[in-house]
């Protein structure tokens, strides 16, 4: 019996890819729409702008939620790459330094996973991961990329701790509920997180 | 190359290949029993063959086989023989052509010539030889008259299918599997695509497999019709012919929903007697948005206990027009009015119904069930609308919760859903999402209900299903509304028609929200090298990370705006797109002159923080270098498709392009899932969902829809990645008709790009003002 077709854990195959894209894709249709709505968040935040990092969870999740799915070495950054990359298409968004951005959060989210050595795809791990994200993404606003440069010094800690926090509960935990959601409808059938909705939240993936 | 030896002037000649099956068995992984068992078949080369047999029966495994995407792994996998061509299916050594039902994941590529060269490209054929393939398979299904660089987004879903039997053409397959490619279009564009398909298997030779439910089309054009057993193996090996006249095969398959040509199935005679007015409407006008195309005017009377079908042209607007009867969209003009006995205290029109009041009322079935599904299984489904339904016009509950229970359980057994009454919605067959999608309208027996294409891509048993529920909904005076191009559908309920005259304008398929590809022009900057733009904005913007400063910010913006001539964009245009990044450096500027680090005198003092000249100053630099950094990719993204991007990044760069393309790919679908996005708002609205609720239950709704979102487009994005396996895609060396050069302008731009970004720098320093934010 021929097994050309057959294919190892880490490798990616055509579906990985192009599921992952439309995560990305999708996530950028769902800022947009729902950025209308978020008008009146935005105005809310007018009165102090900063709080605004609170929302950053909301960019992060497909880098959470893209690994989680797919669960190959790569999705996180690859979702929220191509996030980015959609965002900036549409013009939503800065420029440049989204694309920038989206590499950085990526690459915090995609640490953590590598950490577990792409096993362990549980609740803490993607909460951990979401955290990552969030606190790559402060870090890099408020010292190396420095869109909050001009900030105070407090106001800085401020900024990355409401980030990382956001990344936490937003990307991470919002991520893996939709995970095992998405499971228990049968869409992920030829993934490799088809049984998420069956896998303890805490224990260990043998 | 064996398919540049066929010649540059021979016509799409080629042999088809033979197909053997000896006990051949695949297993799904996660599945009890095989998808198909011990099959034993030969289908001699050339042949055309029907292939039919109940859901379940393995009739797509069967073409995923032969098409080589199955995939083998620990859990999943063949047992015995499939050869294509005296070679095993699995090892892909022919090119095969697959085409599956839904028409949106057919097509890959965002423009008209590169879909027809991605499968050839595929396969790594010259590209002189693909440019030369191109025209003729154009040609070959129909459409000749469209140009290369026609957006595919465009297409009609006819149009699309054809497409994709172009891209299969044009790379000369020996076999061709058809997975219900009529299913999802309209029953006007069937003819045109079947005589296609017939048309080029005939002049290529190609053995052809079809698998269809509607073998009307189909049944005289076949040279064999084999139909599966559901347990495995062939249980019929006919002649086209027993189609119409063997009594016992007929009656077989019409017991399997197979829909054999000539058969109707029987329902019982709709009533006839119409009862109260529920619905007027006087020279109504319709659209989906202000922009959006409206739709001719309608007059019309919607009475209890009888049913009326829309009719009209394709783009005439029907579903637009039923949307508005179910409340969800505001008419644009004439009047609208429900009758004070639907109204039940409230204003007459349905729009201004709360959601809640609106289920009680009026229920709206979409084309697309899961776009309905809003709970985690068949029981909570049903119990949904009757728990959120209100009447009068105190808007009391409708139902108590132990009433609610009982109709639920009704329900349940009317449909024949007992068994599946805690399962996911979205785990049922299509059959049963159909039903279930209209029992959970129901389930609040509002007093008329709309339904569009409600037997589109159904078997004839759940069609049969279908149209007793309405008939006996119609017996309860019950008004039916329903768009549909089923006559006979129409005929069981006894329905009135009214047909809708054509859209004032010509409806061009333009979409609303956002595009990823939109048209680039043909400016000067249109024709750069993608990377050398690319590479030019990093150089000129990268630089301002390093500090915080007007002046550098303010050079690369008077830059960007000089350069506007050079990709076409006027003043207006470039605030047309930038207008986003505008807010957010303001926003950005604002943030800063509050928490930013103060000094100097005290503007404004607001408590803990203090507004200061310092701060201020921080403030505008912050913003101006925000919008410094994000302004000049306008040039980048008025000028370049992303295609084009793609392939300079894997010719150029090297970026793998199983990678680049896939997430291309992916990319195209972004222009559905914002229509899909905004139909999910409509059916939620339509399941009884409003705007108003509690912070839970408003939060619960956004992720319900994110959710369904998620399914739609992940479901998709499976799909599409067969269509990409099947055209070869990713399993080797592949060529690209469209080269993308490096010339010595290209260059220029570049370096331009880099000087711009040192000037800045340069100017910041000169003037004082550079400051390093490390």
């Amino acid at each position: 019996m021929s097994t050309t077709r057959t294919t190892q854990r880490s490798t990616w195959r055509v579906v990985d890819i192009v599921i992952a894209s439309v995560i990305a894709v999708a996530s950028g249709v769902v800022f947009w729409a729902w950025s209308a709505s978020y008008g009146l968040f935005s105005l809310a935040f007018t009165a102090f702008p900063p709080g605004t990092a609170l929302l950053t969870g909301l960019w992060l999740f497909p880098a959470v939620l893209g690994a989680l799915i797919i669960r190959k070495p790569g999705a996180a950054l690859f979702c929220e790459v191509l996030a980015a990359v959609v965002e900036a298409l549409l013009g939503t968004h800065w420029g440049m330094p989204v694309l920038i951005s989206g590499l950085v959060q990526g690459l915090g989210a995609e640490l953590v996973f590598a950490l577990f050595r792409y096993r362990r795809w549980n609740l803490p791990v993607a909460l951990l991961a979401g955290l990552g994200s969030g606190l790559f993404a402060g870090l890099s606003e408020a010292y190396v990329v420095g869109s909050v440069a001009e900030y105070t010094e407090s106001m800085k800690l401020f900024h990355v701790g409401a980030t990382a926090v956001s990344g936490l509960v937003v990307a991470g935990l919002l991520s893996w509920w939709i995970t095992r959601a998405l499971a228990r409808t049968g869409a992920l059938s030829n993934l490799a997180s088809r049984r998420a909705h069956l896998e303890p939240a805490l224990a260990v993936r043998k | 190359m064996s398919a540049a030896a066929n010649g540059r002037t021979a016509p799409l000649t080629r042999q088809g290949v033979e197909i053997s099956a000896r006990g051949f068995t695949w297993q799904h992984a996660e599945r009890d029993r095989p998808a198909i068992a011990g099959l034993d078949v030969q289908i001699p080369a050339g042949q055309k063959v029907l292939l039919l047999g109940p859901s379940g029966a393995g009739k797509s495994t069967f073409l995923h086989a032969l098409a080589g995407v199955l995939e083998v792994d620990q859990d999943a996998g063949p047992t015995g023989e499939l050869l294509v061509g005296g070679q095993d299916a699995f090892a892909c050594s022919f090119p095969v052509g697959l085409m599956q039902q839904d028409p949106e994941t057919q097509v890959v590529q965002s423009r008209v010539g590169d879909d027809v060269a991605f499968g050839a490209e595929n396969l790594g054929v010259d590209p002189q030889e693909i440019r030369e393939r191109i025209p003729q398979a154009l040609d070959a299904v129909g459409l000749g008259a469209l140009g290369y660089e026609h957006r595919t987004q465009e297409l009609s879903g006819g149009q699309k299918q054809r497409l994709a039997l172009a891209g299969i053409l044009a790379m000369r397959p020996g076999l061709m599997l058809l997975d219900e490619p009529t299913a999802n279009i309209d029953p006007g564009s069937i003819p045109p695509l079947r005589d296609a398909v017939i048309g080029a298997v005939e002049s290529t030779g190609a053995t052809l497999i079809v698998v269809e439910h509607r073998l009307e089309a189909w049944a005289r054009q076949v040279d064999r019709v084999l139909v599966l057993a559901p347990g495995g193996g062939i249980a019929h090996d006919l002649q086209p012919e027993a189609l119409a006249g063997d009594a016992a095969v007929r009656a077989e398959l019409a017991q399997a929903g197979v829909w054999i040509p000539g058969y109707v199935p029987q329902t019982s005679p709709a009533p006839r007697a119409g009862g109260a007015p529920m619905l007027h409407a006087e020279e109504l006008v319709c659209a989906r948005g202000e922009h959006a195309v409206r739709t001719a005017p309608a007059s019309f009377e919607v009475t209890g206990g009888r049913a009326l079908v829309i009719r009209g042209e394709n783009g005439a607007g029907k579903s637009t027009l039923a949307l508005t009867l179910g409340g969800l969209l505001e008419p644009v003009s004439g009047q609208f009015a429900a009758s004070p006995q639907l109204a039940d205290g409230l204003p007459p029109s349905p729009f201004s119904w709360k959601a809640g009041a609106l289920v009680a009322r009026i229920g709206s079935v979409f084309q697309e069930p899961e776009h309905q599904f809003v709970t985690q299984s068949v029981r909570e489904e049903l119990a949904f609308a009757p728990l959120r339904a209100r009447h009068g016009a105190a808007e009391e509950q409708k139902y108590d919760p132990r009433q609610v229970e009982v109709r639920v359980q009704e329900l349940l057994e009317r449909l024949g859903l007992q068994d599946l009454a805690e399962a996911n919605p979205f785990t049922l067959s299509g059959g049963e999402k159909r039903r279930l999608s209209v029992a959970t309208v129901l389930a609040a027996s509002p007093d008329v209900v709309i339904l569009d294409e409600p037997t589109f891509g159904q078997d004839a048993n759940t069609w049969r299903e279908l149209a007793q529920l309405l008939i006996e909904e119609l017996a309860e005076s019950t008004a039916i509304i329903a768009v549909t191009h089923d006559e006979h559908f129409a005929a069981a309920l006894g329905a009135d028609e009214l047909v809708l005259a054509p859209a004032e304008v010509a409806a061009t398929r333009t979409s609303s929200g956002p595009m990823l590809d939109a048209p680039v022009g043909d400016s000067w900057l249109a024709k750069i090298n993608p990377l050398a733009k690319f590479g030019a904005i990093a150089g000129a913007t990268m630089p301002l990370i390093s500090t915080v400063d007007w002046v550098s910010a303010a050079v690369v913006i008077a830059a960007t705006l000089l350069m506007l001539p050079l990709a076409g964009l006027g003043i207006g245009g470039f605030f047309r797109r930038g207008w986003p990044l505008l807010a957010a450096g303001v926003l950005a500027a604002w943030g800063i002159a509050l928490v930013g680090q103060d000094s100097g005198r005290v503007l404004l003092d607001l408590g803990i923080f203090d507004i200061t000249e310092g701060s201020v100053a921080g403030g505008v630099a912050t913003g101006l270098r925000a919008l410094a950094m994000a302004v000049p990719m306008v040039l980048l993204l008025s000028t370049t498709n992303p295609s084009d991007l793609g392939g300079a990044l894997s010719q150029q760069l090297k970026v793998p392009h199983r990678f680049v393309l896939g997430a291309l790919a992916g990319m195209r679908l972004l222009g559905l899932m914002v229509e899909e996005f905004t139909t999910l708002t409509l059916a939620r609205r339509a399941r009884g969902i409003g705007n108003l609720g509690t912070v839970r239950q408003r939060v619960g709704a956004k992720l319900g829809q994110l959710l369904a979102l998620l399914v739609q487009a992940i479901r998709r994005a499976g799909r599409l990645a067969t269509t990409m396996e099947a055209k070869g895609f990713g399993t080797g060396q592949r060529t690209w008709i469209r080269t993308a050069t490096f010339t010595r302008r290209d260059g220029a731009v570049l370096a331009a790009g880099v000087l711009l970004g040192a000037a800045a720098i340069a100017a910041a320093i000169w003037a004082g003002t550079y400051n390093l934010i490390w």
